[in-house]
């Protein structure tokens, strides 16, 4: 027995824990539950077909990070948080720039010289305030990746290749989806990676074109709504990924065509 | 063998617009030969100072990606080759 302890210690414990979990329990139930207004909200995409009820709990309790709060990122963002995801944790390390407002439309005028992490959440919290946002400001490197990560599930929304290569590393490791977009001009690609089943980021890039990339605003908006798409499927189960499958956005000849991918056996990431 | 070669929208500026082009060759590689000799402006995407063709070329047969081991392997009449830019804009 120690000091300040009763013979009562034991099941008081037992008791407490007891009380713990329930407590626990019925706080879980309370953050799943979908309030009045939440299924106001939420009333024409639970009416799709596989959606339903259950399915927007699953987006409630879904834990969603974006890696990039700029052109791809402002379109996945928006869309996953009216969609009703619950947890969105946004990583970027700039600030808000003049040249940037041609395409990143989370941010405005008003935000040139800020975070773009902070004026992201501040418009995403406008748009669903029932959704969680976590704003972080870092540069993605081989140091803190792995804990940024943590269990959410990846978008790629970056900007360069080495963070992408860093985020596909923790996506294997850790047996994580990760949802790939990029731009270029009028064209984008997307694709999802579901390690250990596909294609993943290394089997497919060893280096990109260099200097300054061209885009225009609705190249990042229809490969964010692309990804962001990939996202709640994925988390509702329904529908069919794009797995092993490279979506290319041609916006000049207003097409979309498909390429097979293939996972490579001498794959240095995921082999 | 009789290749049509789809030219992503990156490249049309070098193939005066055209989406298709119509080669003959008898691997990938031959084809592209075939394709830079009629838009040799294509050439400085394709090949690094070295001459070597760049890694982020990305080449696919009748849709299917393909690595560069295979571009010496014999295409067939009527097979479309697809070569892409690797980009990484955000």
């Amino acid at each position: 027995m120690t000091r300040g302890s009763t013979g009562n210690d034991k099941p008081n414990a037992v008791i407490s824990k007891s009380a713990f979990n329930i407590v626990a329990i019925a706080i879980e139930a309370i953050v799943k539950m979908l309030s009045k207004r939440e299924l106001a909200r939420y009333e024409r995409q639970i009416l799709i077909p596989g959606w339903s009820k259950a399915g927007q709990e699953k987006l409630k309790k879904a834990k969603v990070l974006v890696a990039g709060a700029g052109g791809l990122g402002s379109a996945i963002l928006t869309y996953l948080a009216v969609a009703g995801v619950g947890r969105i944790k946004i990583i970027d390390g700039d600030k808000v720039e003049l040249s940037n407002l041609n395409r990143q439309v989370l941010h405005s005028d008003k935000d040139i010289g800020r975070n773009k992490v902070d004026s992201a959440k501040e418009k995403l919290e406008a748009l669903n305030p029932h959704i969680s946002v976590e704003a972080v400001k870092a540069t993605i490197d081989e140091n803190n990746v792995f804990d940024l990560v943590g269990d959410y599930l990846i978008v790629d929304a970056m900007d360069n290749l080495p963070a992408r290569f860093l985020l596909n590393q923790v996506a294997v490791k850790k047996n994580l989806p990760l949802f790939h977009g990029a731009v270029y001009g009028f064209e984008g690609r997307a694709t999802t990676v579901i390690p250990g089943k596909t294609a993943c980021l290394r089997c497919l890039y060893q280096g990109v074109i260099p200097g300054k990339i061209p885009v225009v605003g609705v190249t990042p908006a229809v490969i964010g709504c692309i990804q962001a798409t990939e996202v709640i499927k994925y988390i509702l189960g329904i529908g069919e990924l794009l797995t092993d499958r490279l979506l290319i956005y041609d916006g000049i000849s207003m097409k979309f065509s498909e390429v097979r991918l293939k996972k490579d056996p001498n794959c240095c990431e995921c082999k | 063998m009789d290749v049509t070669i789809k030219i992503s929208s990156l490249f049309r500026k070098y193939t005066d617009g055209q989406e298709f082009v119509k080669v003959t060759g008898n691997n990938p590689m031959e084809c592209l030969h075939e394709l830079e000799a009629r838009f040799p402006k294509m050439k400085r995407w394709l090949y690094d100072k070295q001459g070597n063709l760049r890694p982020q070329v990305w080449f696919f047969v009748n849709g299917q990606k393909i690595s560069a081991d295979d571009l010496t392997k014999p295409l067939n009449n009527g097979d479309e080759l697809f070569f892409v830019l690797a980009i990484s804009g955000g």
